[in-house]
């Protein structure tokens, strides 16, 4: 078990976690359809910052809104950074996680987990197994992706990008929406008041590169490892990946079904911030832990999942407890 | 030379032709391994956990090359393998291995020992558990290296 | 048209990284997808994207390439009718 020491979110609704917790409660979203963004690709709709920015200062950024100095010492070699990305600074991914270590003064090489859209959870599974055996005693993990002609031209040609907002588990969905954020979630092996991250699991489909498994095969034995010691009545909530592709969602419910989850609530995230890629996993894990416990009077815990699924036939879920 | 390797240890897999260097790479460093080998563990407890300095920069700059200013053809086929964790996935396919699957960029090597430790000694499932983990590199085209080995190892 | 169906084939072999196959491996009316050549999701995206390349098609809805790339002769045909280049 490892603790939460703080958190961030940037994203295009707004700087810090509470301001996009606001923006989300009232219902805003990022999506907004782009024509001349990038050269040659077709119209799409997705959440952009308004000003272009720049990778390694969104992560220091997000970083240092997360950072309280008084728990986490950066330039202590019992703190590990790892960055969640899947192409980092313009498809360089070990470079930028190198300045922003050094930009805090870690003397450690920064991790990188590249996993594809699950990433962000595996990177916190990575950050819980190095705290639990005792090598580090914090990690400062941060997500971020930023948009590009290269990404849009790719789920273009894949067809997987809708060209409306996206409308996650709904029959008529058309796809997925591409987002920007960067997102930071300080882990420790002290005990701290906020949430904790409890167990966390990685499974491959084994079935194709790209398409999800038509059983929910990984989806599947993910959710039975992070169950390990909880029954599924006990989970207040699911963060679901619910990226709104026919085939994604379709394999969520199938693999929800069979772990008997299908009648815990949902969060589905994607339509106020698209797909965020390598930040996903962060950002909607911190949303999720952070909204569950506020909309909800629970007299005991509060046990939430948060999963995703990606390319490569990879799936990740994460169990947290509050 | 990678289709040399191919057709010497596997032969039997025409999907082989598809991947990208990085996956062709990786793919063949398994097959060594793997072939013939009785797994001391289940499927579902069998992990792929690999790891490079470039990550896809190979594949990147081909699909670059799909979307250039004046000849824009994305290629789908490119763009699935700009991901380096592909590889793990196409191994996975081929050895009906369920469990986990994780790529890192590093600066060495060596990086992965700790990572691939704290691996085993997480607490989440017992009984006995494998890893096939190393370091599958390249960075330009004809310019690769692989480094692989088997793990099993039991927690609780 | 025949000589478009052989074009089509050494294409389809080209973009589809079928090392193995020559031009007179592919039966003009067998299936491309299940049991025939046995491609798969991103081979019909490859597909549609050679149709755009090479002959100016552009198919705005994937579910329209279970009809035309029923086999190359199916593929052969739409080609000849709605080509621009």
């Amino acid at each position: 078990m490892i603790y939460c020491a703080g958190h961030s979110i940037i994203s295009p609704l707004g700087e810090g976690t509470q301001a996009n917790i606001e923006a989300v409660q009232a219902g805003r979203s990022g999506l907004k359809k782009y024509t001349d963004r990038f050269a040659d690709v077709e119209p799409f709709c997705a959440s952009l910052f308004d000003t272009p920015q720049d990778f390694v200062p969104l992560c220091i950024r997000s970083i240092e809104l997360a950072l309280n100095e008084q728990i986490i010492k950066c330039e202590n070699a019992q703190t590990i950074f790892i960055l969640s990305t899947t192409k980092g600074d313009q498809l360089d991914l070990w470079s930028p996680a190198q300045q922003i270590a050094a930009h805090f003064h870690n003397p450690n090489p920064p991790i990188v987990v590249s996993n594809a859209c699950t990433s962000g959870v595996c990177a916190q599974i990575t950050a819980m197994r190095l705290l639990e055996s005792g090598l580090y005693r914090h990690a400062v993990v941060v997500g971020c992706d930023l948009q590009s002609r290269f990404i849009v031209s790719g789920f273009q040609a894949f067809k997987a990008l809708s060209p409306e907002p996206c409308t996650p588990f709904d029959p008529n969905r058309k796809g997925l929406n591409l987002g920007e954020a960067a997102a930071t979630i300080i882990y420790t092996t002290e005990p701290t008041d906020s949430w904790r991250l409890v167990a966390g699991s990685i499974h491959n489909d084994a079935n194709h590169i790209s398409a999800p498994s038509r059983t929910g095969e990984g989806a599947f034995l993910c959710l039975k490892d992070v169950l390990n010691g909880v029954q599924p009545s006990e989970i207040t909530r699911i963060g679901v990946h619910g990226t709104g592709t026919l085939y994604n969602d379709d394999m969520e419910r199938i693999a929800l079904q069979r772990a008997g989850l299908a009648d815990v609530p949902m969060s589905v995230l994607k339509p106020h911030f698209g797909h965020t890629m390598g930040a996903a996993g962060v950002l909607e894990t911190i949303l999720c832990a952070e909204m569950a416990s506020n909309s909800q009077c629970t007299m005991h815990n509060s046990q939430i999942i948060k999963m995703l699924s990606g390319f490569g036939g990879v799936n990740a879920a994460i169990r947290i407890e509050k | 030379m990678l289709v040399e390797l191919y057709r010497r240890f596997a032969g039997d897999y025409p999907k082989f032709f598809k991947m990208d260097t990085l996956c062709r790479l990786g793919f063949i460093a398994a097959e060594i391994l793997l072939k013939g080998q009785t797994s001391q563990c289940e499927k579902e407890q069998m992990s792929i956990i690999l790891a490079n300095r470039s990550a896809s920069i190979k594949n990147d700059t081909d699909y670059l090359a799909t979307i250039s200013e004046g000849n824009y053809y994305p290629s789908p086929s490119l763009f699935v393998y700009t991901l380096p964790n592909i590889v793990t996935g196409e191994i996975a396919i081929r050895h009906h291995i369920q469990g986990e699957t994780s790529f890192y960029i590093l600066e060495s090597p060596e990086q992965l020992e700790p990572i691939i430790k704290s691996y085993f000694s997480s607490p989440l499932k017992g009984g006995p558990r494998g890893a096939l983990t190393g370091w599958c590199e390249c960075s330009k085209p004809n310019d690769f290296y692989a480094k692989m080995q088997i793990i099993y190892g039991t927690t609780d | 048209m025949e000589q478009l169906i052989e074009q089509l084939k050494s294409q389809i072999i080209e973009a589809l990284n079928f090392e193995d196959l020559t031009p007179a491996d592919i039966e003009t009316d067998a299936p491309l997808f299940g049991e025939g050549l046995g491609l798969d999701s991103i081979d019909a995206l490859e597909l549609i994207m050679l149709m755009d390349r090479e002959y100016g098609i552009k198919l705005a809805d994937p579910k329209q390439g279970k009809q035309i790339f029923r086999s190359v002769r199916t593929m052969a045909e739409y080609i000849q009718e709605h080509r621009t280049k």
